[in-house]
């Protein structure tokens, strides 16, 4: 019974039915799975199939529209795990929390089985046939023509989609929720240009944000990410970041500094700086009346941030070149959200950063905005759309429902949906043709000019839905007539041909499916002049008169809600406030002080739209006239892990003016009422503060800069440090340890093995918890659900710590984020006292954790100083992964029975591989040939993972940086892990 | 003498002892059954309790992370503590000649070992996989892996089970002239029974020689047993790193607690079952008062113990130290730390005045705050030490649920019924050593009195 | 618990059994006996007594030998144990030395005591129970509150020592 539950109960059929195709190898895949292959008999081995041996495949990522590249790992015919593509230009190997999750949507519960049909109130599971029969009578039987919704990115699919429906007699609606419409106006008012710029975050020397969550979810993430790290986090120097926003998300939490200007306000202060910087150097061109009127003094009239502030952060901003100022992002889609991209742009280009930092001619994809759902809304209502289908769209949802999306589709004869998971609209639709996950199917994107991401199938579906693309070219065959064009047998086929042009030969289409794409170098940026005509930068109108503004954000993993069906986005948590699974709503500290609302307290917040109810967030990094809450929750479908939890914000909003080309999602006064109920809100935080423990150090820059180490900076700005050990005792400690090493002796101890090791750089560790999900993506650690995280109980081997510091007085607030997991420590506290040496120091320096010897006594976690061990309270392997989601278990990893405790290893079955491999070929593991799964994911290269033993190792090489510090070193743990202090880039007085 | 060394209102002839602790065997009152049914009752609920643990994991009990040790090592400590007492009051007590002891000695040895019985369950309840709990002895398993002679939790298992074994040894032991006594008074089962466990005793001059060493030896074993076991248990807090566990004092700070709780619930139990055995004449306020001396010793012991442990954070300038007792005073668990040091310190410094020390009344109230305190002394060490470690931002509260309360309830309702059969089943107070005391009628009439 | 009671087949042993009221009565008795030269008196008494040891004249009892072997015994066994574990399986925990004896002295210590208390309850059973065996006349009322003397003797003599333990103030003797 000691092994009871150390296997997830994985259902054999659905097993080896997924296992099936696998044998082809996915080239040979078709993207329509109605035929299912054989098994692969193992007796006659394919080529790319070896049981126990991972096959990756290149594919794209979808989950946003970055296109991000991906490499799947597969083992024995089924997608195991998400990695970045080294080569793609966008992502260079990393990948985002919201990236790696894609995989909980290949294998989610709330997937739609087979295609269905509406009959009388209830679902009706059809063969792909029928349904596509249905279609095709549809589109016969003629009437009122047919429309399309979808959110499909630019490719080979779009364009046959926008084609077939042409041949239909409709039109295709492209939509995109939290697209970047304003930033586009914008850039055609300001440059001519109607597209977004790439932006070189790594090269500039000063970073503005204007409520750009450029870390977050604003733009390309992962990408941005990279860049920063490389400007902001320390090399020698470190570039300044100042966050201007109503909202301190997790950009600004990483900014030197934050100025909470009132929302609407930030155009003001944008100028306000263009002014300035301009006066430094030539080129206000077209502008400069216009700017002439916006001093700091003007602006902080219109703003409220201090001109002494604007001017000295527009001084400094002039200082640096290159630099670069963002705008934009959703928190700050207020009604002069376009203008507050123009000041911006102006700010850019007064700083000469056109055509540096900020390079057009990269175009990444885009929809149709709100102008195009508006106009599709009122072919709706005018009864003009006789077949709706919506394609990777959630409008029902997506759209506040003042927008009334809903009822108008009911107008609507004939709705398809082609979605993939149960959602709202789907729900309301006549017919569902499931359309594949992009990991079961032949697709390609075209995120920015020269970067085609190809997708093919790495497994058999794990439902036998079908590729939309295979649905059109199938129905075109029935329909026949002018849709005999759409001749291609199936879409892999169709996608082929497109692929002509790029890949001359079969050799080469192969080369482009090995390496995920094609990616040409970035075409030198076009020479653009700023030729726009001044505007307006006067604070905008806001609907309703409540006391407080409402802002709506996109969640940093449920996006706009698409992530709200994958536990491991709900149960990661929000990187500001930490909170899991529910969401909450933000009021200022102040705010909440005034009104003595405290955490938890549920309160009403009422527009004259609508209202939400939620548990409150006392948070200080939000401007005391804002109430914020997260996009993305709120649903009242999609699946079991999303359905009826918590709140939907775009119920406050308001039905925009058709004047409008974009959602403001921040543009509507609330007034709170107070419930008198509590509700707890689930976060990971016990104590925010690291009462002067130095677990999160930190280093001025200007002390970095000369190479000291922490305690000599402290010591410079005249701390006195307690030095916490005598000679005598330091000199026993010493001796002690060397008599012990000389008792360790014994057995395969006596040999020399590796010391693995890892650094974590603070100056580059943004906190996006990225390496989280990877975590839990690799070592199968379960998901627990709000009740056990209320309890403490997350199992995430790898937390990320948010402590924040000053907040007092005038003293800012600063964050500092610790990913904390298993310090390996060489004085493991956990081990001695394990009574069944379940826990014990394996040869190569890890505290091993055996699970078939663990009994339960917890007395390691007791004893852990770090509080990196994990329990299994419940039967959590039994209820975290409902059918099929255990499909996505990593075979290399026990699934750890109840009872047992857990804990990071630094992905030993990763160390034990490259071991193997490495003996294979008679050598020891090459330094960085292969690394943990958090240090893989990092988007901020900020975790360096290797043997300590070996100097030359990067990993050693770190960890011999000045910053280095090992946390409560004072306990003479002597961990494996060293942290290099943050770099603090204080205001120089 | 030796009437007056026994206590001051006995004057009673062998005869007369033999026939009273005979009488405690007689059939049991109302009462006595009442409060059989209600201790196998909460045997009962602590029963479920546990297999519903064993279903569906130890996810049922209050257990908070960083929190991984809560109510059920509280139980465990504070009944491992109850057992001290009987031991030494039977061993230690004895070898120090103390004339009082031995009205008492049969019943707190008997408390003691059900007392160990009851806090042996709690390792084997509390951990993860309860099925596997015997991996914790040396046996050759499978692969010859050997359990880890470094973990205090070892020690653990030898220390307790040494201690059962022994002292279950002991009280048989020294049962078996009484059981003699009693088997040739007794008929039907009881002969029976009594008979086997008499091992054919007679009182011959030879067994009572080697009877008496062998006594005597034993006691002299217990004696650094006693003291040893607590220590162990303390230990399994003071070899870890926790702040608050790792310290010096702890095994001397338990053994005084351990003691003292002992003595607590000594009194809890003699005070009504003297009344329902009517044995009032045997164990008397002599007796109580000098249990009662004993419990303020303890519990200045105690006194001691609490100061010096918050002088020692302070002066140590052990940041982790102080938050840790200023949080024990101030933070969530305040009430436990306050509950604590008011039930153990200061209550027991009402023990200095005789008039409270004789009235057995006020004796029994305070011996029920003893108990309340003793066991949150067991909670505060555990639960405020770890709520409150290293990393702050793990740190975290417990809510105790019906899973912890149950196991509670049923480890009482376990030991009471063992107690309460015992009582009727054995007899309670120690014949032969009674008849020792009181001198045996002489011819020439002269008092003599043993030399 | 209850230990099994060996039961070879008993021997009747012949004697004379008084049973005394008064302490001095009988160890009086028990002296001039053993001046007579009789050796194999027993003397019951419900509770260890000084005055009827002084006069059986015992020597010390040889149970404190089971005591000290046993302890040693289990001392010894700890150690070895111990130690021999730990290097048997090489393990490193802690980043202390593989087979340190510090903390193993708990474990030797209990074992001390766990086989030094069984050994000593042991001998006291073998040094007692032969002797229980020999079917001794005994009364009940012993183990109350008589004193009960029982002297080994031939048919013959049985009615001279009746006569010598009326005279010393038996309250009942009998021949058994």
């Amino acid at each position: 019974m000691s092994d009871e539950g150390l296997n997830p109960t994985v259902d054999r059929r659905r097993f080896l039915t997924v296992l099936g195709v696998a044998g082809g190898g996915a080239a040979a895949l078709s993207g329509c799975s109605t035929k299912a292959e054989k098994l692969i008999p193992y007796l006659v081995q394919s080529e790319d199939q070896v049981p126990g041996i991972p096959t990756y495949y290149a594919s794209t990522c979808t989950e946003c529209s970055a296109g991000c590249g991906l490499h799947v790992k597969t083992r024995e015919g089924r997608a195991i795990k998400l990695e970045g593509n080294p080569e793609h230009p966008v992502n260079h190997g990393k990948l985002c929390a919201r990236g790696q999750a894609s995989l909980q949507g290949l294998y989610n519960p709330g997937r739609i089985k087979a295609p269905m049909v509406r009959e009388g109130g209830s679902w009706k599971e059809i063969k792909w046939d029928d349904a596509i029969a249905r279609l095709v009578a549809a589109i016969q039987k003629g009437g009122a023509p047919l429309a399309v919704l979808s959110g499909a990115p630019r490719g080979t699919f779009s364009d046959l989609l926008a084609d077939w429906t042409a041949t239909a007699g409709g039109s295709v609606t492209r939509w995109e929720p939290l697209d970047h419409i304003p930033m586009r106006e914008a850039n055609k008012l300001t440059f001519g240009r109607d597209e977004l710029p790439a932006y070189d975050f790594a090269s500039a020397k000063y970073i503005l944000s204007f409520g750009a969550d450029f870390l977050d979810t604003w733009h390309s993430p992962t990408e941005n990410q990279l860049g920063y790290s490389r400007s902001h986090g320390f090399h020698g120097d470190a570039a300044r970041h100042v966050h201007v926003a109503p909202r301190r998300d997790l950009t600004g939490l990483n900014a030197d500094e934050w100025l909470a200007a009132a929302p609407g306000t930030e155009a003001a202060v944008a100028l306000a700086m263009a002014n300035v910087v301009a006066g430094r150097r030539s080129g206000a061109g077209a502008y400069a009346g216009m700017l002439a009127e916006w001093t700091p003094e003007a602006a902080e009239k219109a703003s409220g941030v201090p001109a002494a502030f604007i001017r000295r952060v527009a001084l400094e901003f002039a200082a640096q070149t290159p630099t670069l100022a963002v705008a934009g992002g959703i928190a700050s889609q207020h009604r002069g959200a376009v203008e507050l991209c123009q000041a911006v742009n102006v700010l850019n280009a007064v700083a000469g950063n056109i055509g540096q930092t900020v390079r057009f001619g990269a175009d990444l994809a885009t929809g149709d905005g709100l102008a195009g759902v508006q106009r599709l809304l009122a072919a709706m209502d005018g009864g003009q759309v006789g077949i709706l289908l919506v394609h990777e769209a959630n409008p029902v949802y997506a759209l506040p429902a003042s927008l009334k999306f809903a009822e108008r589709l009911r107008k609507v004869a004939f709705k398809v949906s082609t979605a993939t998971y149960m959602d709202e609209t789907a729900a309301q639709c006549d017919l569902l043709l499931p359309s594949l996950h992009s990991l079961e199917r032949w697709d390609d994107t075209n995120p920015r000019a020269g970067v085609f991401g190809l997708m093919q199938p790495v497994m058999e579906p794990v439902f036998p839905g079908m590729h939309t693309g295979d649905v059109l070219l199938d129905a075109s065959r029935k329909l026949g007539g002018v849709y005999a064009k759409f001749s291609a047998p199936d879409f892999k086929t169709h996608l082929r041909t497109a692929w002509n042009a790029r890949t001359a030969d079969d050799a080469a289409w192969r080369a482009a499916l090995a390496r995920g794409g094609l990616y040409a170098e970035m075409a030198a940026a076009p020479a653009v002049t700023p030729s726009g005509s001044s505007f307006s930068a006067a604070t905008p109108a806001f609907d309703g008169d409540g006391e407080f503004v409402f802002v709506a954000y996109p969640h940093a993993f449920l996006h706009d809600g698409r992530g709200a069906n994958r536990p491991w986005l709900l149960e990661n948590p929000d990187p500001v406030t930490k909170a899991t699974w529910s969401p909450w709503i933000e009021l200022s500290a102040a705010t909440a002080r005034r009104l003595d609302i405290r955490r938890g307290e549920v309160v009403r917040i009422v527009s004259p739209h609508g209202e939400i109810t939620g548990p409150a967030f006392p948070y200080a990094g939000l401007h005391d006239g804002v109430i914020a809450a997260p996009l993305g929750s709120g649903h009242t479908e999609y699946g079991q892990f999303a359905k009826d939890r918590g709140f939907n914000p775009l119920d406050l909003l308001g039905a925009p003016d058709a004047s409008l080309s974009f959602l403001p999602y921040a543009s509507t006064r609330v007034r709170l009422e107070k419930t008198h109920r509590y509700q707890e809100v689930a976060t990971t935080e016990g104590t925010p503060r690291q009462l002067g423990r130095g677990i999160a150090e930190a280093i001025p820059l200007e002390y970095a800069r000369k190479g000291m180490t922490v305690k000599e900076a402290l010591r410079a700005e005249g701390h006195a440090e307690h030095e916490l050990n005598t000679e005598e005792e330091v000199t026993a400690i010493l001796g002690w340890r060397e008599r012990q090493v000389e008792g360790r002796k014994l057995g395969n101890y006596a040999e020399v093995h590796p010391s693995w090791g890892l650094t974590v750089d603070l100056s580059k560790c943004t906190g996006c918890s990225a390496c989280v999900t990877a975590c839990y993506a690799e070592n199968n650690i379960p998901t627990v659900g709000e009740d056990q995280v209320l309890r403490g109980r997350e199992m995430s081997w790898m937390r990320i710590e948010r402590y924040w510091e000053g907040g007092e007085g005038d003293d800012p607030l600063e964050a500092r984020f610790v990913p904390m997991l298993c310090q390996q420590c060489e004085n493991a506290p956990c081990e001695p006292v394990c009574p069944v040496f379940a826990a014990y120091h394996t040869v190569d320096g890890l505290n091993g954790q055996v699970y078939n010897r663990c009994v339960g006594t917890r007395y390691c976690s007791n004893n852990c100083s770090y509080k990196v061990r994990y329990f299994n309270w419940y039967k959590y392997n039994e209820k975290a992964w409902p059918e099929p989601l255990n499909l996505q278990l990593n075979p290399d990893v026990t699934v750890r029975a109840r009872g047992v405790m857990e804990k990071c290893t630094f992905c030993i079955q990763r160390i034990r591989t490259a071991q193997h491999n490495a003996r294979l070929e008679d050598r020891e593991p090459r330094d960085g040939e292969f690394t943990t799964a958090c240090a893989q994911a990092c988007p901020s290269e900020a975790i360096v993972f290797g043997n300590r033993r070996d100097p030359d190792s990067q990993v050693a090489q770190v960890s011999r940086d000045p910053r280095g510090y090992r946390v409560l070193e004072e306990l003479n743990t002597r961990p494996a892990i060293t942290y290099l202090a943050k770099v603090l880039n204080r205001v120089e007085a | 003498m030796a009437t007056v060394a026994y206590g001051p209102n006995l004057t009673r002839t062998h005869a007369e002892i033999t026939s009273d602790v005979v009488a405690t065997l007689s059939p049991p009152s109302r009462g006595y059954l009442a409060a059989l049914f209600g201790a196998v009752g909460l045997f009962l609920i602590g029963l479920i309790t546990f297999v519903m643990l064993l279903k569906d994991g130890l996810g049922h009990a209050g257990y908070n992370p960083p929190i991984m040790w809560s109510v059920y090592i509280t139980n465990f400590v504070f009944w491992v503590g109850i057992g001290h007492a009987g031991t030494l009051i039977s061993a230690i007590l004895y070898l120090f000649r103390s004339p009082w002891r031995t009205a008492v000695y049969r019943a707190t040895e008997a408390m003691t070992v059900f007392a160990v019985m009851t806090a042996g369950l709690f390792p084997i309840i509390h951990i993860g996989r309860q099925w596997i709990f015997y991996w914790l002895l040396p046996y050759p398993n499978a692969r010859y892996l050997w359990p880890n002679f470094k973990s205090p939790l070892i020690w653990d298992v030898f220390a307790i089970g040494t201690y059962l074994t022994v002292s279950t040894c002991f009280l048989v032991f020294g049962l078996i002239p009484d059981v003699a006594a009693v088997r040739d008074r007794a008929t039907g089962w009881r002969r029976a029974l009594y008979s086997q466990m008499s091992l054919g005793w007679t009182g011959s001059d030879n067994q009572w020689r080697h009877f008496s060493r062998a006594y005597l030896y034993l006691a002299a074993l217990c004696t650094p047993l006693v003291l040893s076991v607590h220590s162990v248990v303390s230990w399994d807090f003071a070899m870890s790193l926790v702040p608050a566990w790792h310290g010096t004092i702890f095994a001397p700070y338990f053994v005084g607690g351990a003691i003292y709780s002992g003595l607590g619930m000594v009194m809890t139990l003699l005070i009504p079952l003297r009344k329902v055995l009517k044995i009032e004449h045997l164990i008397n306020d002599y007796h109580f008062d000098n249990l009662a001396k004993l419990t303020l010793l303890t519990g200045c012991i105690l006194f001691y113990s609490y100061s010096m442990e918050y002088f020692v954070a302070w002066y140590s300038g052990n940041t982790f130290e102080q938050t840790t007792f200023f949080r024990r005073a101030f933070g969530p668990y305040w009430w436990a730390g306050w509950t604590m040091i008011i039930c153990n310190a200061l209550v027991s410094q009402l023990l200095w005045f005789k008039k409270i020390r004789t009235n057995l009344t006020s004796l029994f109230v305070i011996s029920i705050f003893i108990n309340i305190g003793m066991w949150f002394e067991r909670f505060v060490i555990i639960v405020s030490s770890l709520s409150n470690e290293f990393i702050p931002w793990a740190w975290d509260g417990i809510n105790p649920t019906w899973a912890d309360w149950g196991i509670l309830a049923g480890s009482f309702g376990w030991f009471l019924m063992y107690f309460l059969l015992f009582a009727r089943t054995f007899p309670i107070v120690a014949i032969q050593e009674i008849k020792e005391m009181i001198p045996m009628p002489r011819r020439k009439g002269t008092a003599g009195g043993h030399h | 618990m209850a230990l099994k009671l060996p039961v070879p087949r008993r021997r009747e042993v012949p004697g004379v059994l008084a049973s005394f009221e008064h302490i001095d009565a009988a160890c009086d008795a028990i002296r001039t006996l053993r001046k007579q030269g009789r050796r194999n008196l027993t003397v019951y008494t419900s509770h260890p007594n000084h005055e009827v040891e002084a006069a059986v004249g015992h020597t010390n009892s040889p149970v404190r030998l089971f005591t000290l072997i046993g302890g040693l015994a289990g001392c010894t066994a700890g150690f070895a144990m111990t130690i021999w574990m730990s290097r048997d399986w090489p393990l490193v925990v802690g980043g202390k030395a593989i087979g340190t004896v510090v903390p193993y002295v708990a474990i030797a210590f209990e074992l001390t005591v766990l086989i030094g208390s069984l050994v000593t309850f042991l001998g006291m059973a073998l040094l007692t129970f032969p002797r229980a065996v020999r079917k001794v006349a005994f009364d009940r009322r012993f183990s109350d509150d008589l004193i009960g003397v029982f002297v080994p003797a031939s048919v013959s003599e049985t009615d001279k020592l009746s006569d010598f333990f009326r005279r010393a103030g038996a309250v009942e003797v009998r021949n058994a």
